[in-house]
């Protein structure tokens, strides 16, 4: 039955350190934001009920550590990604240069079937910053890389005042929708009946 | 070869993994698809057996749990609608207990420990404390750090934290913290417990696992960071002393640095401020092995850059005395880790510097502090050998520097120049010219002899030899752009008062003395042009100097006199030579008649007892017959000796034609322009019938040698000589003189034996034209050049 898979639709936010991955995914989960910088380590994900033609999904929004050292346990959490969310600091040139990196390691790593057309979302943070005084990479620019990689849809955001942050995981979810089912349909050519012997051969192991 | 078989192992291990939870799943699918909780209980226990395996290597575990993870978002859906419909979550809980082997049973408790908690049938807390204390049946480190981080999973947006819906009564809020502090240590005792298994000769291999099993831990770190009620208070009395608790009790240097790290970057600057003695105590307790130097860099680099983000937060920085805290954990780890290399120990001085630079620029003393334990920790050592270590001293050198744009700053610094003579003579050099380089970039004007002696106290390294230093491993290149620098440097020192510029030079020159034969040539010169300079500046001044002021002319050729002694004697006499020169005709220009005298009587000296090579020479004479012409202070009698001697030198040269040339030239030396004293034709006229015998016997040589051709140009040099004085209104240069010679060159240039030297026929040619056209012009010239026939 598909159809309870398709109620959950998997995200993952991918980014240099500090552009406000975990940030975006506060203000649009919690409503929250703090201006502190508290690292994140590892991969971790929240939830988030939405709407969408009278039906109802659940958002899992994967957030991970923009710093190298502390993603030591790879990235297999990439698997059975509906969608790939791509951050960068509007008043950071590197976060932005980076996006290629992060989109290719993605395409690399999650090989999904159609990398040519697997749905990423580009967000540019901060653009409240010194009221957008301080900011170096400029929409158009990022438009057009967007653009190139297959019109990706782009937004300008604020997790801090909470621009745009609504409206952005709206499209990231409705274009998490689009993405055919990645999963391998699995048919066991005998019908185990009792299910048995097979965890026997696991060995090692006490408990 | 071992690892590649390793590897392909794994490979099959992790595919009949896959395989097998793929088979359960598809079972367990089918069973909730027909609402058969019994078997999509069994199939799924079945399912997470594959987990228990323990022949996967981290990464590869980690993708069997990913999959097994995603499955079981759908056995949770599949509960969270059977409460919906009436299914009791308490039942279910139990249900599920009677899964036969540990670990998926626990995983399978998690899964509906999760629903149960979204029910509210059951505080969060309880359910939460169930669960993480069940957990402890799993003791294998792999599969049970993973379960931990499940349960850490699912828990974490139901958590009874403040805010959450999840929240309960008081003290709930402290089981949450309480919650994911135990998930914490019993992760990171099982961690830690990871080396003591297996094999030795496994422990690199099972190491490199366990360090990619750290992520699994430091996560709960995150966790709690992200608590809305780990607020200043609960951080600082519950969270950080417990953390802090596990990372020194554990004794294991893997963990102890990882963690460290974690705390640094997880937690917000503001706590961090207000903990520091806390978050510091614990450095010295950590093992000897543990990188310190990274763990403290990076706090220092955390809380600097927060300081520079806002000038509000600087208070803060004072009133905790972070500065002084820093200064003493730095020194009280240096201490308790007697092991540590030389370079942690300054690479921690480094980060220290570099935060009190930014966060209290205004502190020199602060500054100068850190220079001084670093001269503490290097004294009583042999100059340091260790390249990283020295690196290190540079940078730490150089950071003020960079801050202050400014040297006259790190002068003041009295450990400055203490860190610097415990570096290796190369180094030091090194650093020498960093510090020249900034002078030269900033355009810093150094301004008293006192800072000019601690200046070149500093950079003594390119100054004089040190003890050891072997020249002749000096590369050449090298050794020229540092004394050049040093050179440029000179022309950098400056003082507008000239009592005080004086001794700016005599401190210059007291070093600079000091340098050997292979540094004064570089270095006396601008020392001489920088004190002619003051001479002019005197100069201008004039008039209200009377001989007994502190700064006379008169002293100051004294100084240069003996500088440029020191010269000479190294034997460099040529450049001695020019600056004698030099120096007379700047005498000239102060009208100091006997001091100009002195110094040609000391190039003289110099040409006739060093100068030996003839083309120096040639060029010397030239020099000298060029300054002499210009000077003007000296009475007849000076003159006439002066001149003689140089129309001497000019006769006694080693070729015909530099002598000749010389000769001419001399003929100058009696016929000044702008000095009516000096014009004695007959003294011209003789120079250059004396410069003519010489040609002639300088083409009669070349007749003989070559058979022919003769130097004609000079003949031709000496015409324009003739014309020269002869407009000049010199009443021994007649028209006459001039016709015969003109004749002779004709006679010269059409002889048959003479290969026709095409340069000199065009000169002699436009030598014509010039004085068809002065006849052409008429007027008082054109009429005394009318007898001129051509
Ligand atoms: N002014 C402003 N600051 C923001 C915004 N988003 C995030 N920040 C700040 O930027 C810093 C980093 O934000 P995070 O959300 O922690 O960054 P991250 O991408 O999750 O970083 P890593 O976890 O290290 O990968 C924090 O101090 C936030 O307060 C924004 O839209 N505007
Ligand atoms: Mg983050």
């Amino acid at each position: 039955m598909a159809s309870r898979r398709r109620m959950l639709l998997k995200v993952i936010i991918l980014g240099d350190s500090g552009v406000g991955k975990t940030s975006l995914m506060n203000q649009y989960v919690n409503r929250k934001f703090s201006n502190q910088y508290k690292a994140t380590i590892g991969a971790d994900f929240l939830t988030k009920e939405v709407q969408f033609e009278d039906r109802l999904f659940t958002l899992q929004i994967w957030d991970t550590a923009g710093q190298e050292r502390f993603q030591s346990l790879g990235v297999a959490f990439y698997r059975g990604a509906d969608c790939c969310v791509l951050v960068y600091d509007v008043n950071v040139a590197k976060s932005f240069d980076n996006l290629n990196n992060w989109r290719e390691e993605f395409l690399v790593q999650a090989s999904p079937s159609d990398p040519e057309n697997f749905p990423f979302v580009v967000l540019g943070n901060k653009v409240d910053v010194e009221g957008g005084n301080s900011r170096v990479v400029s929409e158009k620019k990022a438009k057009a890389w967007c653009a190139s990689k297959g019109n990706i849809p782009y937004f300008e955001t604020s997790a801090k005042e909470g621009i745009n942050v609504e409206a952005a995981f709206q499209c990231i979810a409705q274009n998490a929708l689009k993405t055919e089912p990645e999963e391998e349909i699995y048919f066991p050519d005998t019908i185990d009946v009792a299910g048995s012997g097979r965890h026997q051969r696991s060995s090692g192991c006490e408990c | 070869m071992l690892a590649e078989v390793g590897r392909e192992d794994e490979e099959k291990w992790l595919a009949e993994g896959i395989a097998g939870l793929q088979q359960n799943a598809y079972y367990m699918g089918r069973a909730l698809d027909t609402n058969n909780l019994r078997d999509a209980l069994k199939y799924s226990a079945q399912m997470l057996s594959e987990l228990r395996t323990s022949k996967l290597s981290p990464h590869k575990y980690y993708e069997l749990y990913m999959r097994a993870f995603d499955e079981l978002r759908k056995l949770e859906m599949y509960f969270k609608e059977e409460t919906r419909r009436g299914v009791s979550i308490t039942d279910l809980y139990e249900l599920v207990q009677h899964a036969g082997n540990v670990l998926p049973r626990l995983y399978l408790l998690c899964t509906v420990g999760s629903v149960y908690i979204t029910s509210k049938e059951a505080p969060a807390k309880d359910v939460l404390k169930d669960l993480v204390e069940m957990c402890r049946a799993i003791q294998n480190p792999v599969s049970g750090l993973f379960l931990r981080s499940y349960l850490s999973q699912i828990s974490r947006d139901k958590l009874p934290d403040i805010g959450s819906e999840y929240e309960g009564d008081a003290d709930s809020v402290i089981d949450a913290v309480d919650f994911v502090l135990q998930n914490f240590t019993e992760m990171n005792k099982l961690w830690v417990r990871m080396q003591y298994q297996g094999h030795v000769h496994e422990r690199e291999k099972r190491e490199k696992e366990r360090n990619e099993l750290r992520d699994l831990v430091g996560k709960n770190l995150h966790v709690l960071s992200q608590l809305e009620s780990v607020d200043l208070v609960m951080y600082k009395e519950t969270v950080l002393p417990r953390i802090l608790e596990q990372v020194v009790n554990c004794k294991d240097d893997l963990a102890q640095y990882y963690l460290m790290d974690c705390i640094i970057q997880v937690f917000p600057d503001e706590y961090h401020l207000q903990t520091l003695e806390t978050l510091l105590g614990a450095c010295p307790q950590l093992q000897p092995t543990v990188d310190i130097k990274t763990v403290l860099g990076r706090l220092m680099d955390r809380l600097s850059n927060y300081a520079a983000s806002s000038g509000e937060v600087l208070p803060e920085f004072l009133q905790v005395e972070a500065f002084s805290k820093l200064s003493t954990a730095i020194g009280k780890v240096i201490e308790a880790q007697v092991d540590m290399p030389i370079v942690g120990a300054i690479t921690l001085y480094v980060s220290l510097l570099t935060f009190t630079l930014r966060v209290h620029p205004d502190r020199l003393d602060y500054v100068d502090q850190v220079l001084g334990a670093c001269v503490k920790k290097l004294s009583g050592k042999a100059k340091l050998e260790d390249s990283k270590a020295t690196k290190q001293i540079v940078a730490l050198l150089s950071a003020p520097l960079e801050k202050y744009n400014d040297i006259v700053t790190a002068l003041k610094l009295p450990n400055y120049p203490r860190v610097m003579d415990h570096l290796d003579n190369e180094t030091n050099k090194i650093m020498a010219v960093v510090i020249i380089q900034s002078i030269m970039k900033n355009n810093t004007c150094i301004s008293t002899a006192d800072k000019v002696e601690a200046l070149f106290e500093l950079i003594k390294g390119l100054i004089r030899d040190t003890d050891g230093g072997a020249f002749d491993e000096v590369d050449e290149e090298d050794f020229k752009e540092e004394q050049n620098s040093v050179a440029r440097l000179i022309h950098m020192l400056h003082n507008d008062d000239p009592a005080e510029m004086l001794q700016i030079i005599s401190t210059v020159r007291k070093h600079i003395l000091l340098g050997g034969s292979k540094r004064l040539p570089f270095t006396v010169p601008p020392l001489i042009f920088s004190a002619l300079k003051l001479v002019r500046r005197l100069q201008i001044q004039a008039g209200d100097v009377g001989e007994d002021a502190p700064t006379t002319p008169k002293k100051i050729f004294l100084i240069l006199n003996q500088t440029i002694e020191a010269l000479s004697a190294v034997p460099s006499p040529e450049l001695a030579l020019r600056l004698y020169l030099q120096c007379a005709e700047a005498a000239n220009d102060c009208d100091l008649e006997p001091v100009a005298y002195e110094f040609f009587t000391q190039a003289f000296i110099l040409y006739e007892e060093e100068v030996a090579d003839s083309k120096a020479q040639v060029t010397a004479i030239h020099l000298i017959i060029g300054t002499l012409q210009r000077m003007n202070v000296f009475g007849v009698e000076n003159r006439d000796t002066l001149t003689h001697k140089a129309t001497g030198y000019s006769a006694k040269l080693l070729k015909k034609p530099d002598q000749c040339r010389a000769v001419y030239a001399c003929s100058h030396l009696f016929s000044v322009d702008d000095q009516d004293g000096i014009k004695d034709g007959e003294r011209v006229l003789l120079c250059l019938k004396r410069a003519l015998r010489i040609a002639n016997a300088a083409q009669q040589m070349a007749n003989v040698t070559r058979g022919g051709s003769g130097p004609v140009t000079l003949f031709i040099e000496i015409l324009n000589k003739y014309l020269y004085f002869f407009e000049n209104g010199n009443p021994q240069i007649t028209s006459s003189v001039i016709q015969d010679l003109i004749e002779l060159i004709m006679t010269e240039t059409q002889s048959e034996s003479t290969a026709a030297d095409p340069s000199a026929i065009a000169f002699f040619n436009s030598t014509q034209r010039y004085i068809r056209f002065q006849k052409q012009k008429g007027g008082a010239l054109g009429e005394k050049y009318e007898p001129i026939r051509v």
